[in-house]
């Protein structure tokens, strides 16, 4: 019996009393956590040295784009701080605590999601998964590595956008030495939140959510919208409300709709109480929201890998199985659509776009995502239509129309790149067959960037056409914010297929692991930095004119509030021409 | 592939059932993939499991591997239940999917080293293994580069060496020969008669009925999720009532099936 594996001891069946075991085996306590931690190391050192070989331009690029942007945020950050301080702004405290808040709470609850999407492609749908769970892997240990993965991959932005507001802030308020190292103690302790609690949702929701998956993330999905909708409505009157007046009560009453930010049992809080503490030398208080924020987090990750224990390989089982009633595909009126908005390209260009959007609207992942984008538009018609009833000043026409137009900048910017940034590298080793059609490469490329331009241009000029005329701005003003949104949304889409094909990972098959890489964030951050350049050029000066003149019904704007529209545009020519020729250039010295 | 490398690993008493499938239905929502399969392998058989397309192959595999779990029956492998015991059954068996899964960043040795590690064997012997393998598969050349530089038939000869070199007691193959030249697959027939004789079960799934003919001791025909025929060539020989080659006698019994796959 001393030759027998531990396993074995276990009370098997009679019958495997009769197994012995191989030569050469260990009978130490199960080391599958090393396992596991040797085979990361492994592949994250072979994976540098690769890239370093294979790319030093592009790896330094990337790595010099990456500090130029934390740079960008970190100046950014330290003006708006450091202003704060020097007008002594009344309840700074206050301001910053709240906006800490805020910025956690909206970071944590996008790591919900971003861990979660990308840890149910790496648990349930990877051919490494169906690799790894055909060997004596355990179940928990498998979800562990994959877990790590999955918080790695969606956070890492997070930490690197973090951490220079963070050290921006410390530096304006001049804190004690230990602020600095704290940090990314904060920041660490705080992922495993999120991350834990989406895993947990994944597994379960695997497990026992109703065959029909689909429907089941769609209803979810509308729900997390709604409850949603209802806050930021509120939040929407009494920022109203505070604009409008200057009294306590007002300002009060905004202050309460963060009433959850601020609660004791929301970790954000303890994240921002921490911090807080730690900036004004306060030891004990830093210290204890940091205990907080790891053993609960370390006890939901431990919950997690319970579940993982029992539910993974039959949640795996569930999905594989999860069989429904044969389905036809075929071509619909919303391809013909798609091929009626791009008339203006040749015939074989048209047919890529449709086959993109064609492949866009059959996957349920993008589905879910882009019901959330539509929840977030929904969301603005009905605030539009909240304002109109309230009859606003012309003053607060203009602030909010600039808010519209800055917003649904920055949704174009999510959604491109989310949905475009992949394109490229979703077609993986299927490329040949683009590559063996009569097309030049640069076709294809020009394909997905018309797909995007058209796509972006039609929903971002809808919406913000619709806000200015609820808002009843004159026609100057609306032309402009036409303008400047058009102008984003060409030269974001440029922004997208370029980088994509210049920053490709063919070997990645979910979306969203290739959207929150390397390449994905520099293209975030890039796509980020390009509106401010937009916006500022073009859409602020005329509002500044405005603000100037004192905002009559119908404002004769001065010559100059206009300058910066051909220097935006030009800006716009840049953000397609520039990354698309890069793309093109290191598609077409891509072999297959 | 130079046989001498292969040893004989001495998992299971002579004689005991490696697979043991009872009464094994497995539905995919309204499909039924795998309808009451019956299956006894002994140790040391080379078993061939031969069906269209979609008849259940790869579902029965699945199940055989723990990836899958039967709707109803049990599955067992070596004596372990897949359900209740499944890592200590999967202790035992080695897969190589059609499609072969390697780590792109990693090397092939370092792939034959995770191998090792995650099937606890000690270092040394580790070593020696990995040295067998990689000499009976004809990887020296290429074993230290990254496998994203591997074409096909170097992937599926590494995946392979990964699959023995921890000595598994059953060894499941889908469609081992694709992608394979000549020379090699004439050694892969070797070395499956090698390991089968040195005690290792081999279980494999294949259309290349030639191979299944000329290796296999005993042939299952499955179409719909029902086994149609079962036993040595004489056996399907009788069942079919006519003689011919394997090719002739599965296209009899496949195509002597109504669509509710039971025999017309």
């Amino acid at each position: 019996m001393s030759d027998l594996p531990l396993e074995a001891l276990e009370a098997p069946p009679t019958r495997t009393r009769e197994v012995a075991v191989p030569s050469g085996r260990r009978f130490t306590p199960d080391d599958q956590a090393g396992v596991f931690r040797r085979l990361r190391y492994r592949l994250s050192v072979n994976g540098l040295r690769t890239a370093w070989a294979s790319g030093k331009v592009k790896l330094i690029s990337v790595l010099g784009t990456s500090v130029l942007v934390a740079a960008f945020v970190f100046g950014l950050s330290w003006y708006g701080i450091d202003q704060m301080f020097k007008f002594n702004v009344p309840a700074k405290g206050l301001i910053v605590g709240g906006l800490f808040d805020l910025m956690f709470f909206t970071l944590g609850g996008m790591l919900i999601f971003s861990t979660g999407i990308i840890l149910y492609a790496s648990l349930f749908t990877s051919p490494e998964a169906r690799f790894l769970l055909c060997s004596p892997a355990r179940a928990d240990r498998v979800f562990a590595a994959k877990f790590q993965a999955a918080v790695a991959f969606s956070s890492w932005a997070f930490l690197i956008l973090g951490v220079p507001i963070l050290v921006a802030y410390g530096i304006v308020a001049g804190v004690p030495w230990y602020f600095y190292p704290l940090l990314p103690l904060y920041l660490l302790g705080y992922v495993l939140l999120p991350g834990s609690v989406s895993a947990m949702f994944c597994l379960l929701f695997v497990r026992f959510a109703p065959r029909n998956r689909r429907q089941a993330l769609v209803v979810l999905g509308a729900i997390a919208v709604a409850v949603l909708a209802v806050w930021l409505i509120r939040l929407g009157v009494a920022t109203k409300a505070t604009i409008m007046t200057s009294k306590k009560n007002e300002v009060e009453g905004l202050i309460s709709q963060f009433a959850l930010l601020q609660s004791p049992v929301t970790p954000s809080h303890w994240m921002t109480n921490g911090i807080v503490a730690a900036a004004r030398g306060e030891v004990m208080n830093a210290l204890v929201p940091l205990g907080m924020l790891w053993t609960n987090g370390l006890m939901l990750y431990l919950g997690a890998a319970l579940l993982a224990k029992q539910f993974y390989r039959t949640g795996y089982d569930r999905v594989v199985g999860g069989g429904r009633g044969k389905k036809v595909y075929r071509a619909n009126a919303l391809d013909r659509v798609m091929e009626w908005s791009v008339f203006y390209l040749d015939k074989p260009t048209r047919i890529l776009v449709v086959k993109d959007f064609r492949t866009f609207r059959r996957d349920p992942t993008q589905w879910v995502l882009l019901s959330i984008f539509a929840g977030m538009l929904f969301l603005g018609a009905s605030n539009y239509r909240a304002i109109i009833k309230n009859d606003l000043a012309v003053l607060d026409q203009y602030v909010i129309s600039l808010v519209n137009v800055s917003a649904t900048c920055v949704l174009l910017c999510a959604g491109l790149s989310r949905f475009i940034f992949p394109l490229i590298s979703l077609e993986g080793r299927k490329f040949w067959i683009l590559g063996l059609m009569p097309v030049k490469r640069e076709q294809i490329l020009r394909g997905k960037f018309f797909f995007a331009a058209t796509v972006s241009t039609a929903f971002a000029e809808t919406l913000t056409l619709v806000g200015d005329l609820l808002l009843g701005l004159p026609p100057g003003a609306i032309a402009v914010h036409l303008l400047t949104v058009g102008v984003a949304a060409v030269g974001l889409s440029g922004l997208n297929v370029g980088l994509g094909a210049y920053l490709p990972n063919f070997r990645e098959t979910d979306p969203s692991k290739i959207v929150v890489g390397f390449g994905g964030t520099m293209n975030m951050m890039l796509g980020l930095l390009f509106l401010v350049v937009v916006v500022t050029l073009m859409a602020a000066p005329v509002h500044a004119a405005g603000v100037a003149k004192g905002y009559g019904v119908n404002p004769d704007l001065p010559t100059w509030s206009y300058f910066g529209v051909p220097l935006g545009l030009l800006a716009g020519v840049a953000a397609v021409v520039l990354p698309m020729r890069a793309g093109a250039r290191s598609l077409n010295a891509t072999e297959f | 592939m130079r046989q001498s490398a292969i040893r004989n690993p001495q998992f299971l008493k002579r004689g005991w059932n490696v697979i043991e499938i009872t009464g094994v239905t497995k539905r995919y929502g309204p499909k039924v993939a795998v309808s009451d399969l019956n299956l006894s392998v002994p140790d040391g058989e080379l078993f061939a499991f031969l069906g269209p397309n979609g008849a259940g192959k790869t579902t029965t595999i699945k199940m055989l591997c723990g990836l899958l779990f039967p709707t109803e029956g049990t599955v067992e492998i070596g004596g372990f239940d897949m359900r209740t015991h499944g890592d200590q059954a999967r202790h035992l068996v080695s897969y190589v999917p059609d499609q072969p899964f390697l780590y792109e960043k990693l090397s092939g040795r370092e792939f034959l080293q995770f191998t090792c590690d995650m099937y606890r064997m000690d270092r040394d012997h580790a070593r020696r293994r990995m040295a067998e393998v990689i000499d009976t598969f004809h990887l020296d050349e290429f074993v230290d580069d990254l496998t994203e530089r591997y074409s096909h038939g170097m992937r599926q000869r590494t995946v392979f060496a990964a699959a023995l070199v921890h000595e598994p007691k059953l060894l499941i193959a889908d469609e081992p020969t694709v992608g394979l030249d000549p020379k090699s697959i004439r050694e892969l027939k070797v070395l499956l008669r090698r390991l089968t004789e040195s005690g290792t079960t081999v279980f494999l799934s294949t259309h290349t009925l030639d191979i299944a003919q000329e290796l296999a001791d005993r042939i299952g025909i499955i179409d719909r999720g029902r086994m149609l025929g079962l036993g040595t060539m004489t056996d399907l020989r009788t069942q079919a009532a006519m003689d011919g080659s394997l090719e002739d006698l599965f296209l009899k019994i496949t195509e002597g099936v109504d669509a509710a796959g039971v025999p017309a």
